[in-house]
């Protein structure tokens, strides 16, 4: 079975993030790394292409300057190859148009199963996997926290507010994993070595048949008119217990639903 | 090589998160709480796959020794291994060593203690001077860290002067050995599976003491006659447990005899002693700079965020002073390492002169660097929470392990003067 894993390299969150004052989106002019959302993604597919009992692991990302630091990680982990798009045509793509290059670029890998996390850490729109279903014609399935492969169908328990829905797709599939549904794995040494001799097809716009008109600022449809100042957080209510301190907790949680 | 290739930063990062996510939340039962530090190492061997490299590197090295006397009869061993060939022109396998050293140390010395002693003394000393079948008895299980080995030479009356001064002794008896001692301060003495155990040998002539054979041994845990203490109350290095050897009539055939024959080849047990001298210093500098790292960076930190007077302690030239101080230590051990790396990817290895001198300036920078942190920490640096009191403390072992400073001293001067 032939996976592919949609991974964003990301400036590293531990530093500290700037906006360009222009066009208000995240400079990704330095070191990006992987996703830590991604590397769940990447751990599933590792595992079920392991039970399959054959196939392999193919990551799917758009970066600029042809950023591979992430892509190393996850080939480390134990993907097979990758296929990076990047171009500067594609500055300024809003999700769909990321959805666009993603969904052209998956479609050469003919996978049987595309597996992204519900939404990046720096962007957090969590549109874009379903775009690029929609843009394949797969069915999509989101929230998976538990994921299985049986035959020519995907069994998935797909995590809600209340508990979770038991859905069976056939495959070929898009499905997007929550964060903890498994435990991602370090890298051996030898799979850190091994990953720079992996093949990493780096691809442009043109390559996929796209041009400036349907990705990049030239085909966004969304923009970001202003960026301001989260507000910040209120100071929080001190209860003093004179012995009804219990029930005065009850009455708060009571107030916000949650009893 | 200036700093990390990308393929050592992967390797760092990933080491990092494992320390941080398996080993920083149980620093305190390491440090007071008498966890033994074993099954954590095992992990983290598991987890990189460092068993199965080793488990290669060794059929490598078996290969290689039985192909220089087929059979591998008694006296056999293989010469120094070449350089290993993958990675290199990036440092290698010297970085794939240190580069967990240095991250280890950023939160627990101890651990590393215990880990270099094991495999890189106790199973270095046998992968370089056994016979393969000795090899394979001893050395497999300590290099995939499956079991735990000691390097006891160390004894209650001799420490700088170990193998003069050394008292513990092999009685010739038949075929076999008696051998007879006490050895003190052995790193993993108390848990150790397999012990390299050096004694001066009696072949009833009166050569004095002083100037008989030094012969090695390779004994296992639970042998008749052979007593391992519980661990030692130290200073620092709690993660790492010490204790004592005492031996009474312990019975050996030459089979535990190392290389299993008396005969002095490269100059014996005491240079048997003084093989591990290169490698063993510069894993100390490695281990400096994981201290000196973790120091500067809380360091910097508690600096920013210290308040005093209105504003942060950071402001203040005399602080500024400890922080310079700091990252000049960092960036000179840094260097020392690096340039250790890029001999071992040339083939080539530190002069005991450079050793020496890389491992005295290193264990003097980053104990000066610790207690300098408690300092600039004031109060909360004399507490445990903040973490940089153990550095310290641990800190203060490098310059008395490996070697203490006035021995490295004495052989820096010695070995420049000799040329």
């Amino acid at each position: 079975m032939n996976v592919v894993v949609c991974v964003k390299q990301i400036p590293d969150p531990a530093a500290p993030p700037a906006l360009d004052p222009g066009t208000h989106n995240l400079v990704r002019s330095g070191k990006l790394i992987l996703d830590d959302s991604d590397a769940y993604g990447v751990e599933m597919a590792l595992q079920l292409v392991d039970a399959a009992g054959g196939g392999e692991v193919t990551l799917v990302s758009m970066a600029p300057n042809g950023e591979t630091s992430g892509l190393r990680t996850a080939l480390a982990m134990g993907a097979a190859k990758a296929i990076l798009v990047s171009d500067e045509t594609l500055a300024g793509s809003d999700a769909l148009g990321t959805a666009k290059v993603l969904a052209a670029a998956i479609r050469r890998a003919e996978p049987d199963l595309v597996i992204a996390a519900t939404e990046s850490t720096d962007g957090y729109t969590g549109t874009t996997p379903v775009q690029v279903a929609e843009l394949l014609g797969l069915p999509s399935v989101t929230f998976a926290k538990k994921v299985e492969v049986d035959g020519q169908t995907v069994k998935v328990e797909r995590q809600t507010e209340a508990g979770y829905d038991e859905v069976t797709s056939p495959l070929p599939a898009v499905v997007t994993v929550t964060a903890g549904v498994v435990e991602p794995r370090y890298p051996s040494f030898k799979g850190i070595m091994a990953a720079k001799s992996k093949p990493v097809d780096t691809l442009t716009a043109a390559d996929l048949g796209l041009d400036g008109s349907q990705v990049g600022v030239g085909g966004a449809r969304q923009e970001i008119v202003s960026v301001v100042e989260a507000e910040a957080r209120s100071a929080g209510e001190v209860v003093v217990d004179e012995g009804d301190a219990h029930e005065r907790v009850i009455q708060f949680l009571e107030q916000l639903k949650i009893l | 090589m200036f700093e990390w290739s990308q393929e050592q930063q992967m390797v760092r990062d990933a080491v990092r998160r494992f320390v941080e996510a398996e080993i920083a939340p149980h620093v305190d039962a390491l440090e007071h709480g008498d966890l033994p530090p074993y099954d954590i190492i095992r992990k983290l061997y598991a987890t990189f796959g460092m068993d199965a490299v080793a488990r290669d590197r060794f059929e490598r090295q078996l290969a290689r020794a039985r192909s220089r006397r087929p059979g591998g009869g008694p006296g056999d061993r293989p010469e120094e291994a070449p350089p290993e060939k993958e990675g290199a022109g990036d440092g290698g396998a010297a970085a794939m060593t240190l580069i967990p050293i240095v991250e280890l140390c950023r939160f627990c010395p101890g651990i590393v203690t215990a880990m270099g002693v094991s495999v890189g003394l106790a199973a270095g000393t046998i992968m370089k001077r056994g016979t393969p079948a000795q090899m394979e008895r001893w050395g497999l299980d300590l290099l995939t860290f499956d079991k735990i080995g000691a390097w006891a030479i160390t004894e209650p009356g001799s420490g700088s002067d170990a193998l003069g001064g050394m008292l513990a002794t092999a009685r010739r008896d038949g075929e076999e050995y008696v051998l007879n001692g006490n050895k003190t301060f052995i790193t993993n003495g108390p848990y150790a599976d397999t012990i390299v155990f050096y004694a001066k040998l009696d072949d009833g002539s009166d050569t004095p003491v002083r100037d008989r054979q030094v012969l090695t041994f390779l004994l296992d845990r639970g042998m008749p006659g052979l007593e391992q203490s519980k661990p030692f109350r130290k200073m620092g290095l709690h993660s790492s447990p010490t204790g004592e050897l005492f031996l009474s009539d312990v019975r050996v055939g030459r089979d535990r005899l190392l290389g299993e024959t008396e005969e002095e080849r490269d100059g014996g047990g005491r240079e048997s002693a003084k093989d591990n001298f290169v490698t063993e210093r510069a894993g100390v500098a490695a281990m400096a700079l994981g201290v000196i790292e973790a120091c500067l960076e809380l360091s910097v930190a508690y600096a920013r965020d210290r308040m005093l007077w209105g504003q942060p302690i950071g402001d203040r030239q005399l602080i500024q002073l400890k922080l310079a101080k700091m990252e000049v230590a960092r960036l000179n051990v840094q260097n020392l390492v690096f340039r250790h790396i890029e001999l071992s990817a040339a083939g080539k290895s530190l002069t005991l002169a450079e050793a020496s001198a890389m491992k005295l300036y290193s264990a003097q920078a980053a104990s000066e660097v610790a207690m300098e942190a408690v300092q600039l920490f004031g109060g909360n640096g004399y507490m445990a929470e903040y973490r940089v009191e153990q550095l310290a403390r641990d800190a203060k072992v490098f310059q008395i392990y490996a070697g203490t400073d006035e021995i490295q001293v004495t052989h820096i001067a010695k070995d420049l003067l000799r040329r």
